[in-house]
């Protein structure tokens, strides 16, 4: 689905309820929510302030998700708790 | 892990569980530690009592569930315990953060219209990583927890120890906290803002 489609002329310019209007769209992120494509949809295509903030926190779980940076875990890690777990078995 | 131990598994099945269930988690352990402490050292430490702790309770792990979600709680109690205390990171700047962010009478949602997503699509792994781990403790677990590791609300209350309102509510102040990081990485880069350069 692409957000991007909708003109930005048929959207409100001030949301009717920034509160529970982000609340829901941030659940909507981060999974919580179960068939949340209509209502996103609907959202998006009416309410500026909305779509803005949607792909904002969108682009954020995006970069943290794909692109922090991981730490490598040192090789002899899990050898030495193996070992560990050997010696109060 | 105040629950009774009862001889649930046997030692067949106990190795099973921590080659099967507990071992595959030791990347996602290790990044959790290393973030929390910041040091490579007291991290495999971390993860090391982490293990060690699961074996010894392993009778207390109801089989089916989720044993990331266990471990993760196990980490994080020990180091609120254990490590924070010796933590060589100073706290100071944190509690200030968190403070003025629990003070504020700011309304709770609001646009941040001074920070584009297209300037954080185009923001380095490091800068988001350096946003993240400048974030005070409480509100940098959140953000780990949610968007590194994919652990819904009700498993984050879970290893957090808090109402699902409070995980919900916390995420939302870590991320407002993050977005005013990476604003300051957008202006200083000079990536696309709406605000005027000063
Ligand atoms: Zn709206």
């Amino acid at each position: 689905m692409d957000m991007n489609e909708e003109t930005s002329e048929s959207r409100k310019l001030k949301c009717d309820d920034t509160s529970k209007c982000f609340q829901l769209l941030e659940s909507i992120l981060d999974g919580e929510i179960d068939n949340s494509k209509e209502v996103l949809k609907e959202k998006l295509a009416k309410c500026q302030p909305c779509f803005e903030h949607f792909h904002l926190e969108q682009a954020i779980r995006d970069v943290l998700k794909t692109r922090c940076t991981k730490q490598e875990v040192p090789t002899e890690l899990a050898d030495c708790i193996r070992q560990k777990i050997q010696e109060i078995k | 892990m105040s629950e009774v131990q009862r001889r649930k598994y046997s030692q067949e099945q106990k190795n099973a569980i921590f080659d099967g269930e507990f071992m595959p988690n030791i990347d996602s352990m290790y990044n959790f530690a290393y973030r929390l402490t910041f040091d490579e050292d007291d991290a495999k430490d971390l993860v090391q009592d982490t293990y060690l702790k699961a074996y010894r309770f392993i009778n207390s792990f109801e089989q089916g569930t989720n044993a990331k979600a266990w471990l993760f709680r196990i980490l994080k109690n020990s180091f609120i315990n254990e490590y924070r205390k010796k933590s060589k990171q100073p706290a100071k700047v944190d509690y200030q953060e968190v403070e003025t962010y629990y003070n504020s009478d700011d309304v709770d949602y609001q646009s941040t219209t001074d920070l584009r997503a297209e300037s954080v699509k185009g923001m380095l792994g490091d800068e988001i990583s350096n946003a993240l781990n400048s974030l005070a403790v409480d509100f940098r677990t959140v953000i780990i927890l949610c968007d590194l590791e994919g652990f819904t609300y009700e498993e984050m209350a879970k290893i957090l120890d808090i109402p699902i309102g409070t995980v919900r509510s916390r995420l939302h102040r870590a991320r407002n906290l993050l977005k005013d990081k990476l604003k300051g990485y957008a202006q200083h880069m000079g990536y696309d803002t709406d605000e005027e350069e000063n």
